[in-house]
């Protein structure tokens, strides 16, 4: 059997990642991927560190979801050590993690549709995230890594003036992206290129463990941590899901879920201007253990951690959502026809290689021992 | 030779992320929409690095990539210039503990360094315009002047044989 071998540079990638796809024919079979060329350790340099140093890396994990790793990492102590955090600075981060779940999505769609090689959409998509990145650099002070979190609150308030702008400036996003979500809906060559390619059905998604809009793609709306996070509790959040499970559904998920962020974004900010107090709180971190999740861009995130009183950093560990849709993959490979739809399958499940590569393992007597938590 | 001929104004980008968090490549992602419009100072990017003239590297050398990048390195052919995009391809940045070599200009040499974590996209395509053309012709002439020596020197060993 013929195997093309993609990466680690390779023009459909951004980031390194080895794939061996083995084909019969011109048809996909199986994949084998190849992983461990971003390994920086992050965990163990986060090790010993205090808190507030390590909030920064914490930060680096992930260049394209940085704020939900902060605000997972931030959650995760302040629920060790019940720290209450004030009304506004709630809503703050409520408001910069759905911009930053929009312009991840948005990305996520762009390389999408390069993959299916509708450059227009593309380029669409990119200069309308542009507005995005404009509104998340006028709250936060930075376009990607921002610094916005810190355990207890938020850094920087916002006036009425910026709630205008971000106001106005949504207005004229949502009005792009209908046009352009149209478009995406209603043309007969994207759709001759995405639907019923690369099905995910519901009674596989238990079997790979897929999460975010892969696992609502194929009608599993309770993936959505979400529905279990305070804040969002008090929004009235609802998930946006699909039951097809193709390429199709993924896309549209995140479409739609572009549009429920706005509409989360706009309750916030009525609900940040009715509340009073402070933005960021003086915080006294008790040491324990404690585990925390958040629904990121791409899926579900956990953080794990161990912390002594005062804030030093025992043990971390982290889990990203990309591990479990890399695995799905290999099984929508089935209804894939000919190699250049595997390769927008892989675009589809918005891949993000540098949050995945932390595992530890251990080699004992030959044999390969992921090393529990606790051990170390 | 070929640059001075008919690709005389266009420069083709490689990105090689050697384990960053990928803030630096989706700014340079964002490069390519209509407001910074990369493609009309005639920079093309793609990820093939025998094409390419300049790579772009982002993110501290993993230990598993200082092999690999060296091999892209001599893979792509001269002229070629190196820009380090980020902190963390300046020194190593806040990786500089962990398992990483530290620094692109330990592996392969560097031509330009953009400071920032991450650069905005228009700091990028200013370093690369600034950069590019005039090393791009420097490393051409120095090529023609190593083949006319070469070629100088096969022509006597020609008339050393008859």
């Amino acid at each position: 059997m013929a195997t093309v071998p993609i990466g680690p540079i390779h023009p459909i990638l951004k980031e390194p990642l080895r794939i061996k796809l083995i084909l019969e024919g011109e048809k996909p079979v199986d994949a084998e991927i190849e992983m461990g060329y971003v390994h920086r350790g992050i965990e163990k340099i986060m090790e010993g560190k205090h808190c507030h140093k390590g909030i920064y890396l914490a930060e680096r994990v992930c260049g394209i979801c940085s704020f939900i790793h902060t605000m997972t990492f931030a959650e995760c102590i302040e629920h060790i050590s019940k720290i209450e955090i004030p009304d506004k600075a709630k809503y703050l981060r409520v408001i910069a993690c759905e911009l930053e779940r929009i312009h991840s999505h948005l990305i996520a769609s762009a390389v999408y549709n390069l993959s299916i090689e509708h450059e227009t959409l593309g380029i669409w998509l990119l200069n309308v995230r542009e507005i995005i990145m404009d509104l998340i650099e006028m709250i936060t002070g930075n376009r990607v890594n921002m610094g916005y979190i810190v355990v207890g609150g938020v850094r920087r308030d916002i006036n009425r003036e910026m709630i205008d702008a971000i106001n106005k400036k949504l207005d004229i996003f949502v009005e792009e992206l209908k046009n352009i979500i149209e478009v995406f809906e209603t043309g007969p060559l994207i759709a001759l290129r995405s639907k019923g390619i690369a099905i995910l059905p519901y009674h596989e998604i238990m079997r790979t463990r897929a999460v975010g809009p892969v696992c609502r793609g194929s009608g599993l709306p309770e993936s959505d941590w979400r529905l279990r996070h305070p804040t969002y509790q008090e929004l009235k959040f609802k998930p946006v899901w699909r039951k097809e499970g193709d390429n199709f559904a993924r896309m549209m998920v995140r479409h739609e879920e572009i549009l429920e962020s706005v509409r989360l974004i706009r309750k916030c900010l009525e609900l940040y201007e009715e509340s009073q107090g402070d933005i960021r709180v003086k915080v006294d971190i008790k040491g324990g253990k404690g585990e925390w999740r958040n629904e990121a861009p791409r899926g579900e995130l956990l953080y794990k951690m161990e912390i002594t009183d005062g804030g030093l950093i025992k043990r971390i560990m982290i889990r990203t959502p990309t591990v479990m849709n890399l695995e799905a993959y290999k099984y929508m490979l089935k209804t894939c026809p000919t190699v250049s739809d595997a390769v927008s399958a892989y675009a589809s499940i918005d891949p993000c290689i540098s949050c995945t590569e932390r595992t530890i393992i251990a080699v004992k007597d030959g044999k390969e021992v992921p090393i529990k938590f606790g051990q170390i | 030779m070929v640059k001075k001929l008919f690709r005389k104004r266009s420069i083709n980008v490689c990105i090689v992320n050697t384990g960053g968090c990928n803030g630096c490549d989706i700014e340079i992602v964002s490069c390519l929409s209509a407001r910074y419009d990369i493609e009309q100072y005639g920079i093309y990017v793609h990820n093939n690095p025998k094409e390419a003239d300049v790579l772009l590297v982002t993110g501290p050398v993993t230990l598993q990539w200082a092999e690999r990048l060296k091999e892209i390195y001599e893979k792509t052919p001269e002229p070629k210039i190196v820009v380090a995009v980020g902190a963390c391809a300046l020194s190593g940045g806040i990786f500089k503990e962990g398992h990483v070599v530290g620094g692109v200009h330990k592996v392969i040499p560097v031509d330009a360094k953009i400071p920032g974590c991450p650069p905005r996209p228009s700091e990028i395509i200013e370093a690369i315009l600034k950069v590019a053309p005039k090393a791009l012709a420097m490393r051409e002439e120095k090529l023609k002047e190593q083949l006319k020596e070469k070629n100088i020197g096969q022509n006597e060993k020609l008339k050393n044989r008859i």
